[in-house]
């Protein structure tokens, strides 16, 4: 499928200057159409072929994320969302405080560019076996199900499947029910460091922007492309296709003090389930 | 709406929730509209956002700072409230 990247013009900010150069670097590096948010926002029907014919490449300068907002309301199909504020604060080197682009900023926007070539053409992944057999939690006309082996969970409905050094991770089935419809996929990028209930991103639903939190500590080295194309997938099966990310470990048997077996998170269901 | 407990601690031990910098806050209300756990309300005739359920707050998630544009929302150190849960479980485990 096509790209194309929709940026915010960002005229008024570092950031947003920052957001500029990276959608053109961005688009001279992975072949993408750019698309003017302004004219977007004016004349949807100019881009109307392009939105139906790529996946966006969203580049935000600030937290407020106009563009992210325009690609939701036009309901276009988001690949990627990059936001500048976050990478500054990553990478720990304050932008110059004018609206000229200076070495920082230049650089910053180099680094992101890199970054997201790399997560656009990730290493292959580790083979892991779908589970068959589930504990049942029922509640109402609701039913949960848990692996009954391989998996631990964190409190925060995150599950973790440990294969020679690596971890694949997910979201449990009695999250993505309290989700309903996930539409996107947020995922953090190869190689970051993220410890023991550190974030792995977000999803996004109908309802709800849910913050995943890791059930261990270690390197992001793979996320689930499959996911990002298609986020339907956690719904149809949270515990096999719908895997998130994998990462190889930094912390691990440390970690498993503060996470449930199935047995005891299928008795943490219950008791969510029944509390709300 | 609110867990009350997180890991076997009680909930209500825990201080894991946001914290509004007024100094920052345009009022918005974005946080408000974003978290679905009711964690903040309205004062004033709804003009100003309050954390007003801090429990209801989900451990070690931070969504609502990202959602704020002004980036007035800050939450305690992870480290130190993990630290803490570890603790009290050993002392829950002593007794």
């Amino acid at each position: 499928m096509k790209r194309a990247i929709l940026s915010c013009n960002g005229l008024d900010k570092p950031e947003g200057s920052v957001a500029r150069e990276v959608a053109i670097r961005g688009a001279d590096a992975t072949g993408s159409e750019i698309i003017c948010p302004v004219l977007l926002n004016r004349a949807p029907a100019r881009y109307r072929k392009a939105l139906s014919e790529s996946s966006l490449l969203v580049v935000d300068g600030c937290s407020t994320r106009c563009a992210t907002k325009l690609a939701a309301r036009l309901e276009a199909k988001v690949e990627r969302k990059l936001l500048v504020s976050d990478a500054v604060k990553a990478s720990g080197q304050a932008l110059e405080p004018t609206l000229n682009l200076g070495p920082n900023g230049t650089a910053l926007a180099q680094s992101i560019v890199d970054e997201l070539l790399r997560n656009l053409n990730p290493p292959p992944v580790a083979e892991f076996e779908t589970p068959t057999e589930y504990l049942v939690v029922t509640h109402d006309k609701f039913e949960f199900r848990i692996p009954v082996v391989d998996y631990v969970f964190n409190e925060n409905d995150v599950w973790a499947r440990v294969l020679d050094g690596v971890a694949r991770v997910g979201i449990s089935d009695y999250m993505q029910q309290k989700l309903t419809d996930i539409n996107y996929f947020d995922a953090p990028r190869i190689d970051a460091a993220v410890e023991q209930f550190g974030e792995l991103g977000s999803l996004e639903s109908a309802k709800a922007v849910f913050e995943i939190i890791s059930p261990v500590g270690g390197t992001v080295t793979a996320v689930n492309q499959a996911v990002i194309d298609n986020p339907g997938l956690i719904n149809e099966d949270p515990y096999g296709a719908g895997w998130l990310v994998e990462m190889k470990l930094s912390t691990w048997p440390q970690d498993q003090e503060l996470l449930l077996d199935p047995a005891a998170y299928a008795e943490t269901v219950k008791r969510k389930a029944a509390e709300e | 709406m609110s867990e009350t407990t997180f890991m076997g601690v009680p909930r209500d031990k825990i201080p894991w929730y946001p914290m509004i910098d007024y100094d920052k806050c345009t009022l918005c209300m974005e946080c408000d509209k974003f978290c679905p756990h009711r964690v903040f309300d309205r004062r004033e005739g709804g003009r100003i956002p309050v954390v007003a359920n801090p429990n209801n707050c989900v451990v070690f998630c931070r969504a609502c700072a990202k959602a704020c544009g002004p980036d007035a929302i800050s939450f305690p150190s992870k480290p130190e409230t993990i630290a803490l849960i570890k603790q009290i479980r050993e002392q829950e485990a002593l007794k």
